[in-house]
């Protein structure tokens, strides 16, 4: 096996790796403070793909339409966030796990039949902007520039939630909440607005990595269900809770997954139960402490 | 108060039953009958909601319009009604059971799930009613698991992997690498593409072999392990979704210019709208139909009517529908009768004349016999579509008939 093709899919593993992690973080961060299972995940990823298409076309699939749609629709799916949060989820908080599942899994089915309803069955694509069209060199083997992008969006995206997450006071009042929700409560804080914060936050995150993949992919109805297994396989192996849990076992999943493709091609399909598999018997709690 | 529970019980179970006796006769009113030829009634079950609902769609309409030129030819009637299955199979049959107890249909239609029309074909061996399969691709719906009672108007799996053998068969590519959705389909297509190209041209050799999960939305790790195996040429097995992703990938990997890359469907207009701008030109592949290849009057004409009616071209799955209604149509006419039987047995080597030519419904296993097209993505005229067109005839890319009752016997 050639040095450069080694290192090329050591690349595209990582660029596959900043995706999950932007999308786990959500998750983990939305399981932490609200202790919920949020099956409706996928669903904002999958809204962030769709709306991120309706602003591209928009602007005729230009350059400007792309920028825009990465910014703009993971906003708008943070509005939904805010919207389920305040509409639906804030009135289970303190009920039973199985409900709150059903709940976020009715969200699925709903949205499901939305999307279809709004935009159609037939498959939809955006384009990648010209700037990051085409390959980069690497010693011979090749990679593509928007995988490029990828590792440079993904650790912008980590350092502002690590800067989030430590240097400010909301960020300070998640991980107290996370840790301890009582005390954050006996100190008088308003845990439900931190929960509606995070919550927003969770759905942003989501909504930006479904707009990161909406270039490189078919943009179609499944693409959440297929999200939320890897999301919520990273979680449990990055230790519930844990952001850096999900950074960690994203670069795992992600590089683990490039490598099983390159070796063993013909059972690709369950590398990434292989690497839970054996991650989860040497580390049952997960590779950080969980916030449960 | 337990006694008066009871009667309220027994009230509430009787109003039920009333209720239940007036809606059924309500549904199984009997169909006007024409003195000299009753209607024959059409069940159709498909996938009208979901991913998979444009297929349903398509051939929908394309009965609706068989059916519509056949009546005003002063053909037969037929009569329709349609079921949701949802895309899973159990609904299927059970559809198949409510359509022909309570609809009293005389023919089941359908269904784009595979395993769906496997469900069906077996009712309707159970049950002697006649089916048309214009949606599932499975090898096994006329192959290893066909019957009597089963018919296929849409080439399956085993023809497009002959087709695709045969297209290979003529290039000097010798190394190969097989890809696909590790699914049926994807595996069906590859595994009888593989055996006959290995019959044709037993010189060729599996470099290896990548399966991914449906769904799959990142390609680039499985391309740039393919491609650091330089073999000759990448034969891919996918559709749908994949199929749109996987294009994407190889145009932004740039993979054809170094790997000849084959794939059915590649050139569709399915898969090259929603490319837009970013199809990967010379991609080859095969296709069963296109709206303007062959370029013939029969063709001309039948997109016109089509685009007449819906307002829109007719895609692959639009002819398959078309053609199980003009099948059935002129095998009604055929029989003289509207008795299912002697439905069947004309329509066993029904030749009829379609939009791509001459189409049989062959005699032993019921397959429908039409050419395919092959070609490559190039740009013309500023957009994307298939060029150097040829055509491989039906004799080619048909699987022989004794392979097939073989199969059968096992």
């Amino acid at each position: 096996m050639h040095f450069a093709t080694l290192a090329s899919q050591l690349f595209i593993g990582l660029s596959r790796g900043m995706i999950f992690f932007i999308v786990s973080a959500g998750l983990t961060l939305i399981f932490g403070v609200l202790r919920i299972t949020n099956f409706a995940h996928g669903v904002l990823y999958m809204l962030g793909a769709f709306i991120a298409f309706s602003i591209s076309t928009l602007f005729g699939q230009g350059p400007y339409g792309f920028w825009l749609a990465l910014l703009v629709a993971p906003i708008a799916v943070m509005l939904i966030s805010l919207v389920i949060e305040r509409g639906l989820l804030r009135f289970i908080y303190n009920r039973d796990h199985l409900l709150q599942m059903l709940l976020t899994y009715s969200l699925v089915l709903i949205a499901g039949d939305l999307v279809k309803i709004i935009w159609g069955t037939e498959f939809k694509s955006m384009d990648i902007p010209g700037v990051l069209r085409g390959s980069f060199d690497l010693w011979g083997a090749s990679l593509p520039l928007y995988n490029v992008f990828l590792l440079i969006v993904g650790p912008v995206v980590a350092l502002g939630l690590w800067l989030f997450l430590s240097k400010t006071h909301l960020g300070k009042i998640c991980r107290a909440t996370a840790t301890d929700r009582e005390m954050v409560d006996i100190l008088g804080i308003n845990s439900t607005r931190v929960f509606a914060m995070v919550f927003a936050l969770g759905g942003w995150l989501a909504g930006l990595g479904g707009a990161l993949i909406a270039p490189t992919t078919t943009i179609s109805m499944g693409m959440d269900a297929n999200i939320i297994i890897y999301a919520f396989l990273i979680v449990v192996i990055g230790g519930l809770g844990n952001v850096w849990g999900a950074l960690i076992s994203s670069i795992i999943m992600g590089i683990g997954e490039a490598f099983g493709i390159l070796f063993i091609p013909g059972i690709a399909i369950i590398i990434p139960y292989i690497i839970a598999g054996v991650l989860l018997i040497v580390k049952p709690s997960g590779l950080l402490k969980s916030a449960w | 108060m337990v006694g008066k529970k009871k009667s309220l019980n027994i009230i509430r179970l009787g109003s039920t039953l009333l209720i239940t006796a007036l809606l059924a006769s309500g549904c199984a009113k009997t169909p006007a009958v024409d003195p000299a030829q009753k209607a024959i009634k059409v069940g159709i079950i498909d996938t009208y909601t979901g991913g998979a609902a444009v297929y349903a769609k398509d051939s929908l309409d394309g009965f609706k319009l068989a059916v519509k030129e056949s009546a005003a030819k002063g053909g037969p009637t037929i009569e329709f009604v349609t079921r949701d299955d949802e895309f899973k199979p159990d609904k299927s049959t059970s559809w198949s059971k409510e359509l022909v107890m309570n609809e009293k249909v005389d023919f089941l239609a359908g269904t784009t799930n595979s395993a769906g029309s496997l469900a069906v074909s077996q009712y309707a061996k159970e049950n002697k009613v006649p089916f048309i399969d214009w949606g599932g691709m499975s090898d096994k719906v006329t192959g290893s698991a066909g019957h009597r009672y089963v018919f296929s108007t849409i080439p399956n799996t085993a023809v497009i992997g002959k087709a695709g053998a045969v297209q290979l068969s003529k290039t000097t590519f010798k190394k190969v690498w097989v890809a696909g959705s590790d699914y049926e389909y994807g595996h069906s297509v590859i595994n009888n593409l593989w055996t006959n190209l290995k019959t044709i041209k037993p010189d060729v050799e599996k470099a290896g072999e990548t399966w991914w999960r449906v769904g799959e939305t990142d390609f680039t790790p499985y391309i740039n392990a393919i491609r650091s195996a330089k073999p000759d040429v990448l034969v891919v097995g996918t559709g749908g979704a994949d199929m749109v992703a996987f294009m994407k990938a190889v145009k932004a990997t740039g993979l054809a210019q170094e790997i000849p890359v084959w794939a059915h469907t590649s050139y569709d207009p399915a898969t090259l709208r929603p490319l837009g701008d970013q199809a990967p030109e010379g991609v080859m592949g095969t296709n069963p139909y296109l709206s303007n290849y062959p370029d013939t009057a029969e063709n001309k004409a039948f997109v016109e009517a089509f685009k007449k009616e819906y307002n829109r071209e007719p895609a692959a799955f639009a002819l398959y529908g078309y053609m199980g209604g003009e099948f059935l149509s002129q095998a009604i006419k055929k029989a003289g009768s509207t008795d299912k039987e002697k439905i069947i047995d004309a329509m066993e080597g029904l030749t009829i004349d379609t939009p791509v030519g001459k189409a049989t419904l062959r005699k032993e296993d019921h397959q429908v016999a039409i050419p395919m097209s092959y070609g490559v993505i190039a740009k013309v005229n500023g957009i994307f579509a298939a060029k150097d067109l040829h055509t491989l005839s039906p004799e080619e890319i048909m699987p022989s008939v004794d392979a097939i009752l073989k199969s059968r016997s096992k």
